[in-house]
């Protein structure tokens, strides 16, 4: 029994021991690897990234995408950077770039939930668009002589960075939300099965509607800290960010097909990345070498956290209840019970 | 796509930043051996003229579009210049120029996103008797074909000079370079390495990787570079928004105050931190300069005047001794704000 029971926790938690393992190879490979310098500067760099990485994750849960987080991020910073020249009031800069992400989300929402257009195509017009108006907007110049705002990106609340602070409670407020809430168990239902939501009584428009308004929040808090921390309004910001939130929640173990996807998983999978990014600088890894590395470490952790999960459903399927429960793909613990218990 | 019309700032700086800069313009105009660009022309009361941008997206590029279309409005009512954007995507400029031939402009001006990539249809272009130029960078060895350009040897040479006595003995420094196989990256590096690495062989790289002009990936790197080596005197970069994000990861820090920082490109940012003694040089590569030699070139070649024009424009140094009047023409033009 014992034994069944470590091959299910392995599968399910394989993604996070090929987080330590990176993490334990790096420490051996660089000593300023674990400083407390270097590991907050980890977790600043990831923070951007890993905040859209949440909101690509949800939309894929929920059976959809977002092709224009990269566009929106930078349209909802440069506006947000305007935004604080003229007012001067770090709030409303901040308010206001969130408001921009959620807008444009909302009209993302309106085709995709409303007029049944494709995500992928819809998310594709808005990222052309949301690029266009920020380079409308700004004549194609970078914005400079930011002042305070650099407090979202650069600051400190004793040794902890402000965006990794920011990252820390965006990540409970969506593993709240994801896990704790009606919402939340509404989302992987519509991405595991749109049909049966709807004739379970779910409300799959509002949900669409809701999984796009959680994503333009994010992404635009993304985009007020990408500026802030680089100190500028850079129109140009953000390009082929959209793939890179992708890439986070798929290595963590979110399926495509959507119903399967945890914030933790989002979270070790975003860390991997950042790890490994990280320790081939503080290595001196030439970026052709990196990108390499880098590609053959992402499709081998995929395949190695796909390769055991199997092994786990066959386990289950086989030994534990005799054939008689479905593999659903058991690529986390969160879906499996949100799926079940999805009704309203 | 065209883009929007010029502002009047826009217009104040380029007249003041090209009469700064001129002087150390290189111009050779009418080369007989290869004058054959279209052949003769009746002259016309209006001309048509596509200008195909690398990438709106693009500071440096957005901004020398917009100073073409300033240029063109201003100066040359007798041409109708329409902008076309190649999305830093090599098809999609392929696309623009053959769409550009086949709707029969009179000229088209071709900023290259590989010149390698473009080369086929440029030479198209020539073939069909249609003035060619290309700019920012020069496309080569296309006979009939003319440019206007910088010389990116000479815009990191002179800056390279420039370090040559400021650097420490002894110093570490790290290198941030352009996207691999960019002429104007390429150049400005083996500058550096002929101009300053070869006569400081004391001075020791001890990282360097593409940051692919941008600011943010720059930042990231240093970041992690100024963990790993706690000694870095200089920074040397092949552009002037990758010496800032690299200023941004160590602003600050223990360790980094004295750091010297070398960029190129003369972009507002960089004129305001070498002003305040952050950046120590950068050299002006002039967006409003290259327009003005552009529309230049474009009009004497439609009009006869000229056969064949190949023209660089200067690269002046930015030092803090010469900072205050390039802060200034950028005030004047509202590219900084006050």
């Amino acid at each position: 029994m014992l034994s069944k029971l470590k091959s299910v926790e392995w599968g399910r938690y394989s993604i996070f021991i090929i987080l330590a393992v990176v993490f334990i190879v790096a420490s051996f490979l660089s000593p300023n690897f674990t400083s407390a310098d270097n590991l907050f500067n980890v977790l600043r760099q990831v923070a951007v990234i890993t905040i859209l990485a949440y909101g690509a994750m949800t939309l894929i849960i929920g059976g959809m995408i977002d092709l224009s987080a990269g566009s929106v991020m930078a349209l909802a910073g440069v506006v947000s950077v305007m935004t604080f020249k003229s007012t001067g009031n770090l709030l409303v800069a901040l308010v206001v770039g969130i408001v921009i992400g959620v807008v444009c989300n909302l009209a993302n929402a309106f085709f995709v939930a409303t007029l049944k257009t494709p995500a992928f195509i819809v998310t594709l017009g808005m990222m052309l668009a949301a690029r266009g108006a920020v380079l409308q907007l700004t004549n194609g110049q970078n914005i400079l002589q930011l002042g305070d705002f650099v407090l979202f990106g650069q600051g400190t609340i004793g040794l902890l960075p402000i965006p990794t602070l920011f990252l820390i409670v965006v990540t409970v407020a969506i593993w709240y939300l994801m896990t704790q809430t009606r919402y939340g168990r509404s989302v992987y239902a519509v991405g595991g099965n749109e049909e049966a939501s709807r004739a379970a009584g779910i409300a799959v428009l509002n949900v669409k509607y809701q999984a796009y308004i959680v994503n333009g929040a994010l992404v635009g808090l993304a985009g007020v800290l990408f500026m802030s921390r680089v100190n500028a309004g850079l129109p140009n910001a953000g390009v082929g960010y959209e793939l890179q939130a992708i890439t986070a929640p798929i290595i963590g173990g979110t399926s495509f097909s959507g119903g399967i996807g945890t914030t933790a998983g989002t979270l070790a999978g975003a860390l991997i990345v950042g790890v490994l990014g990280n320790i081939m600088n503080l290595t001196g890894v030439g970026s052709y070498v990196q990108q390499i590395v880098m590609g053959a470490i992402i499709a081998g952790a995929v395949a190695y956290d796909v390769w055991s999960k199997r092994g786990k459903a066959k386990t289950v399927i086989l030994k534990a209840d005799g054939g008689k429960r479905p593999s659903g793909g058991a690529a986390s613990p969160e879906p499996a019970t949100a799926k079940t218990s999805s009704a309203p | 796509m065209t883009m929007p019309m010029p502002t009047r700032r826009v217009v104040l700086f380029g007249a003041a930043a090209a009469a700064v800069s001129l002087a150390g313009c290189s111009v050779t105009v009418g080369n007989p051996s290869s004058a054959q660009s279209g052949g003769s022309r009746a002259p016309k009361d209006h001309y048509r003229v596509a200008y195909i941008a690398r990438a709106q997206a693009d500071s440096f590029a957005a901004w020398l579009a917009n100073e073409m279309k300033t240029e063109a409005a201003t100066n040359y009512k007798d041409i109708g210049l329409e902008v076309f954007d190649g999305q830093a995507d090599d098809e999609v400029e392929n696309k623009l120029i053959e769409n550009a031939i086949a709707n029969g402009y009179d000229a088209i001006i071709i900023q290259a996103n590989n010149g390698e990539a473009q080369r086929p249809y440029i030479e198209e272009s020539v073939k069909k008797g249609i003035i060619t130029i290309t700019t920012n960078p020069r496309v080569k060895n296309i006979d009939g074909s003319n440019s206007v350009d910088a010389k990116p040897y000479d815009q990191g040479g002179v800056v390279a000079k420039y370090a040559l006595d400021k650097i420490p003995q002894g110093a570490n420094v790290v290198v941030l370079m352009g996207p691999p196989g960019n002429f104007h990256s390429d150049q400005r590096r083996k500058a550096w390495d002929e101009i300053f690495f070869a006569k400081r062989t004391d001075v020791k790289i001890v990282a360097q990787n593409p940051a692919n002009w941008n600011k943010d990936e720059a930042l990231k790197l240093m970041e992690d570079w100024s963990l790993a080596h706690p000694k870095i005197d200089a920074i040397v970069s092949m552009n002037d928004n990758m010496a800032a994000g690299a200023l941004e990861a160590v602003k600050g820090k223990a360790g980094f105050a004295n750091i010297l920082s070398f960029g190129v490109d003369g972009t507002p940012e960089a004129t305001l931190l070498v002003q305040s003694g952050k950046m120590t040089a950068t050299a002006l590569q002039n967006a409003k300069e290259l327009a003005q030699l552009n529309m230049k070139a474009v009009h004497d070649l439609l009009t006869g005047k000229e056969k064949n024009v190949n023209v660089d424009i200067g690269n002046p140094l930015i030092t803090k001794d010469s900072a205050d009047q390039y802060v200034k023409l950028y005030k004047d033009a509202g590219l900084i704000k006050s």
